[in-house]
């Protein structure tokens, strides 16, 4: 195994290789630092320019991208509220306070150093993982991956900061919206209005565009000034005080760096799980709880860390059976195929140096990408002072364009400006917007899984409490659905003392 | 004018939801069972929160319990700034999507940008000019240049 490691490594430190991950790397920020473009686009524009390069050149230009660009989209995340890519919207819930606070180079500190931390963390236990990686994916058939889709939405419902019944009404209101278009198991189309646009469904990246980087442009338009009011503030915010945080709260990393390893590992759950996930369970454990989404140096280190580890352990199911973990994977897979490697378990034995090789790019890229993230913090911290009346129509122009720029579809731009009102309407009216954005990511794969769980039952629901991992989700829904009761009766023999 | 002791504008955000929702599912019954299989449950337990939700907003016992245990930290929005910059936020944000749809990127950005400034900014009107010439050439340059998209020419100008 050992030598397979040193081969990967080998291979990369090759001059010809380290340009081509140094290339991937600067694409990797910038893509994602562009909200709407992403890794998927960046990858997407980049399979056919490597066509003339071999495997392991290829795949460490790629694995320079992926790693770079969960840094590139916190920037932007952090600064403007405006995630680059959909894994990165988490971080604008604490980041972003404290970027109006005038802390936005402590929270890109931290976020440049939980980056690097998480995709260590994530690379050491897809090393570990990778060996079992087949016997823990055939772990979750359809009807656990539909009862953790369930538990994936109540858990981020009840970390809503007390208000768990408008997080599960968002919740809800966001598996709505995916229901509508082609459904692929029932071959129905469905809540299209006759617009041929939705047949694919709502595009995710538009509406997240909207729900975030929209939706906070027009609440500075309505508040006015700039996103940070104390210029001094910003000068003098140490970067070197995030990175020390982030190691002061070295619980987080690790537990954000194992949750993302746990969600990248799962087919089709993907960056955006993880890192909500990573943070709702940051909210859950911590002793303030209220804290959070007003600027927690926490929120910002819980799903930076997760987005990167996610990063490695989504190479599990995407090389080993071929089952991508995300959209970025999956058009990573078509690059693979390019350059004649068949993702399946046959390559875990054929190809073991390139996907070593891979692994290595991908964890440099995090580390390296962070350092470069850093360096462009503080030049990048000024841009919170500028006006509102020059940032919201740049950042609206920005937004609405690159939003057609996903798919080169222009119902792309008036997704964005619907979702963009919704987005400011539920901040207005106290809605969290956490939780239907991870509604809109998981509920296709949700009622896919539902469904095949029903075939494989014939309609009989006793085929969940039948199933080992079924039960262990089951009672966690059940635990998470009924705690906030008993927390309220503690809450009211108080109350009743106040009053 | 109160209902339950609550102003009747403080419903509207959960009755608008209800409105939807309810849509929604009727609208989910026109379709086959198999295909309403997920949808319609869905929809009848976001109808059953919202009715929670519309309790909760009451000024009445059972409003007070499902806050205490459900909801305590949401609040209702403060009128802190005037219904029109509310709408006239979105307005701009609408009109702006409509002209990117119509004509087109080259056309839509400059303008948009330089209106907002000049109209939304009260900025001179070469301030203006300049900032929204220099936005338009770098989003041309990020996008068209760079990354080699061609950027949509708007309906009245070939656009699909």
């Amino acid at each position: 195994m050992l030598h397979l490691w040193l081969s990967g490594i080998g291979g990369l430190l090759q001059a010809r290789e380290l340009m081509f991950l140094t290339l991937g790397m600067a694409m990797g920020l910038f893509f994602g630092a562009i909200p709407g473009l992403g890794g998927a686009t960046a990858l997407a524009l980049l399979t056919p320019l490597t066509y003339g390069l071999d495997p392991f050149t290829a795949l460490a230009l790629a694995g320079g991208v992926m790693g770079a660009v969960p840094m590139g989209g916190s920037i932007t995340a952090i600064l403007l509220n405006a995630p680059g890519s959909a894994p990165s919207a988490a971080t604008c819930l604490d980041g972003h306070p404290l970027a109006q606070q005038g802390k936005a180079g402590l929270a890109l500190g931290a976020a440049a150093s939980a980056n690097a931390i998480g995709g260590i963390i994530g690379t050491i236990s897809v090393l570990a993982i990778l060996p079992i990686a087949k016997e823990l994916v055939l772990l979750f058939g359809p009807p656990e991956l539909f009862l953790l889709a369930v538990l994936g939405l109540i858990v981020v419902a009840t970390a809503s900061r007390g208000k768990m019944l408008r997080g599960l009404i968002a919740g809800t209101f966001g598996l709505m919206i995916s229901f509508i278009g082609y459904n692929d198991v029932t071959g129905a189309l469905r809540f299209t209005a006759g617009i041929a646009y939705l047949w694919d469904g709502v595009h995710l990246v538009p509406a997240l565009i909207g729900l975030f980087a929209v939706a906070e442009m027009i609440n500075l338009s309505v508040k006015g000034g700039a996103i940070t009011k104390d210029a001094k503030a910003v000068a003098i915010t140490s970067m070197t005080s995030g990175l020390l945080e982030t190691f002061r709260h070295w619980r987080t990393v690790v537990r954000g760096s194992l949750v993302g390893t746990i969600v990248g590992a799962i087919p089709g759950v993907g960056g955006t799980v993880a890192s909500f996930l990573s943070y709702s369970l940051t909210v859950q454990a911590s002793k303030n709880p209220e804290s959070f989404g007003k600027g927690n140096i926490e929120g910002v280190i819980a799903p930076e860390a997760a987005i990167n580890a996610k990063d490695c352990s989504c190479l599990i199911p995407t090389l080993a059976f071929g089952i991508p973990g995300g959209v970025e994977m999956a058009v990573f897979m078509g690059l693979l195929v390019l350059h004649g490697l068949q993702p399946g378990p046959l390559m875990l034995i054929d190809h073991q140096v390139e996907i070593y090789g891979l692994i290595w790019a991908l964890t440099g890229s995090c580390v390296l990408a962070s350092f470069l993230g850093l360096f462009l913090a503080r030049p990048l911290s000024k841009l919170t002072l500028i006006d509102s009346e020059i940032l919201v129509p740049t950042v609206m122009s920005v937004a609405l364009v690159g939003s057609y720029a996903v798919d080169r579809n222009i119902g792309n731009v008036i997704v964005t400006a619907i979702f963009g009102i919704l987005g400011y309407l539920m901040i207005r009216f106290d809605y969290p917007r956490l939780t239907m954005v991870v509604a809109l990511v998981l509920g296709a794969a949700a009622e896919r899984n539902f469904h095949q769980t029903s075939m494989m039952s014939d309609g009989n629901l006793s085929i969940y409490l039948h199933r080992n991992v079924c039960l262990v989700l089951l009672i966690g829904i059940v635990a998470l659905l009924v705690a906030p009761l008993f927390r309220g009766l503690k809450r009211a023999p108080a109350a009743g003392l106040a009053l | 004018m109160k209902l339950f002791g609550t102003p009747l504008l403080d419903y509207l955000p959960a009755l608008g939801l209800a409105l939807f929702t309810a849509a929604f599912l009727a609208t989910s019954y026109t379709y086959s069972a198999q295909a309403r299989a997920f949808p319609a449950p869905v929809a009848w337990v976001t109808l059953a929160l919202i009715a929670l939700d519309l309790v909760s907003r009451t000024q009445t016992s059972a409003g007070e319990a499902i806050r205490r245990h459900l909801n305590p930290g949401a609040h209702t929005p403060e009128a802190s700034h005037a219904l029109d910059k509310h709408l006239a936020a979105a307005l701009w944000l609408a009109v702006f999507a409509v002209a990117l749809a119509l004509i087109g990127v080259l056309c839509a950005v400059p303008l948009y940008m330089f209106a907002s400034l000049r109209f939304q900014g009260r900025r001179a009107w070469f301030t203006s000019l300049w900032i929204s010439a220099v936005a338009t050439g770098a989003l041309w340059l990020l996008f068209a240049v760079l990354l080699r998209l061609e950027l949509y020419p708007g309906y009245f100008f070939g656009g699909a």
